[in-house]
């Protein structure tokens, strides 16, 4: 068999002998990506979708509670965006001047401070949650986990089986994300799966799309070889013929 | 009997590419799609315009709270453009409606020559309209979004097509043939040949854990595929 294919190979350089050696040296220095693409990809199709999240936007905002008269707007001068809706308890208007975002009470115009308390009222309103609260932690600038978010954001953990982290805007009390383990070890499989180790967004940089061509390569092959590894003899069990030797 | 290693591992190999062995170079070629057209670019970020960010004096409008109180069910109200003039949104339990924040009514639904109009404002490229039509049903590019909208579609390539909310005049979504051509790379990627959507299905589960199977198999196959010295000569000898 061996002498035959080499007798064949000075006719034409292209036979199946070089796919298989592509095939083997491209398998050998991409081999371990393509390992850890199907099983990242694999325990991705595991992980129930619902129980990781991340897409499902949090509970509606509640009505504005209109018992009271709100402050008149026009004294706020000029903006460039401005919102009137409810935060917890009270009316307020959200509103960006010159650049910057702030929140004031709509009755009296007087900025509302972002608070602890009042963050954890949002993320149990947001995000359904009903147990106890571990930490509550402020952070400048969004971390790994709140990524996409302007910072300052308040970090709430809660003590539920997820071990889930919330996320409320410390600038207007909006309710952000809310991260549990499920999706954690979701982002961790899916860093492997878009290879951007560092910040886990992107799967369009030169690494990936590298090893996605060579992988392209590793996989035609393949699938080529497929053509020259099987013996007619291979399907006699389907084709319901006995055995020869 | 002893196992012979190398050929049962060869066989498992075999075997498994047999049986998802076309998948395995689906999924290589619609990830390559994937990874090598900028994600930003399916999006359609190049077809819209970002508009400036313009002060609005709060002093010649209807103020929010107005416009709130004619609704029990207002969750927000939020200053929005339609067209250069200030518009209130207002987002209720009923649903999201515009109102004009000078003269304080109601804008009605919009009509074609209005969707139209802020479509080619928003439009980058020469605004040549190829179709315009009120859908009632979502087609299979708007997945999730909640109907109806405007059906803008203007002259180009790769039909760049806009979704207009009749209620609101927002943008609501944006598509391109990249971007559909990027749906189908999707849909072959996650194996939902329906919805598009669902990436716990059981084909997808068991086509997965195969290849992980064949792909393990085939690293074993390196070991013994690169052969050592000694052994290289002789396979020499024999050619």
């Amino acid at each position: 068999m061996k002498m035959e294919s080499s007798i064949k190979a000075r006719k034409s350089v292209f036979t199946h002998i070089l796919w298989r050696k592509i095939h083997k040296w491209v398998g050998l220095i991409l081999g371990l990506q393509f390992v850890l693409w199907s099983i990242s990809g694999a325990v991705m199709a595991l992980l129930d979708a619902e129980k990781v999240g991340g897409h499902a936007a949090p509970a509606p905002a509640p009505a504005i509670s209109m018992d009271e008269t709100a402050g008149p707007v026009g004294s706020l001068g000029s903006v460039e965006a401005i919102s009137f809706r409810q935060l917890a308890d009270r009316p307020v208007y959200e509103l960006t001047a010159q650049g910057e975002t702030k929140v004031v009470d709509a009755r009296t115009l007087e900025p509302v401070e972002i608070d602890k308390g009042l963050a954890e009222r949002v993320a149990r309103e947001a995000f359904g949650h009903e147990t106890a609260l571990v930490s509550v932690d402020r952070l400048e600038k969004a971390n790994l986990e709140a990524r996409g978010h302007g910072g300052p954001i308040w970090r709430l953990d809660f003590a539920d089986e997820e071990n889930s982290s919330s996320y409320v805007s410390a600038t207007t009390g909006r309710p952000l994300v809310n991260r549990g383990d499920t999706w954690r070890t979701f982002d961790f499989v899916w860093m492997l799966h878009n290879m951007d180790y560092v910040n886990r967004t992107s799967f369009n940089h030169p690494l990936i799309i590298f090893v996605a061509f060579g992988t392209l390569w590793l996989a035609f092959t393949g699938f080529y070889l497929l053509f020259k590894s099987f013996r007619r003899r291979e399907f006699n069990w389907i084709l319901g013929r006995k055995r020869t030797r | 009997m002893a196992i012979r290693w190398p050929l049962f591992i060869r066989r498992t190999h075999k075997w498994l590419a047999l049986f998802v062995g076309v998948q395995a170079a689906i999924w290589a070629a619609s990830g390559m799609y994937m990874v090598a057209v900028h994600i930003d670019y399916i999006h359609g970020d190049h077809l819209v315009r970002t508009p400036e960010m313009t002060g609005q004096d709060l002093s010649g409008l209807v103020p929010p709270a107005d416009v709130a109180a004619r609704d029990a069910g207002t969750r927000e109200v939020k200053l929005q453009q339609l067209l250069g003039k200030p518009v209130w949104k207002v987002s209720s339990e009923q649903g999201a409606y515009i109102v004009d924040a000078r003269s304080g009514e109601r804008i009605p639904e919009l009509d074609k020559s209005l969707a139209v109009e802020i479509a080619s404002s928003l439009y980058t490229g020469e605004p040549e309209i190829v179709s315009a039509r009120l859908l009632d049903e979502a087609p299979q590019e708007m997945g999730s979004r909640k109907p109806p909208f405007w059906r803008i579609q203007f002259e180009g390539w790769n039909e760049p097509t806009f979704y207009i909310s009749p209620t609101t005049g927002e943008l609501i979504g944006r598509r391109h043939n990249l971007w559909r051509i990027f749906d189908i790379a999707w849909m072959l990627h996650i194996m939902d040949y329906d919805e598009r959507s669902d990436v716990n299905n059981p084909l997808l589960r068991v086509a997965t854990w195969s290849v992980v199977a064949m792909a393990l198999a085939g690293a074993w196959l390196l070991y013994w595929s690169f052969p050592r010295r000694k052994k290289k000569k002789k396979v020499k000898a024999v050619a």
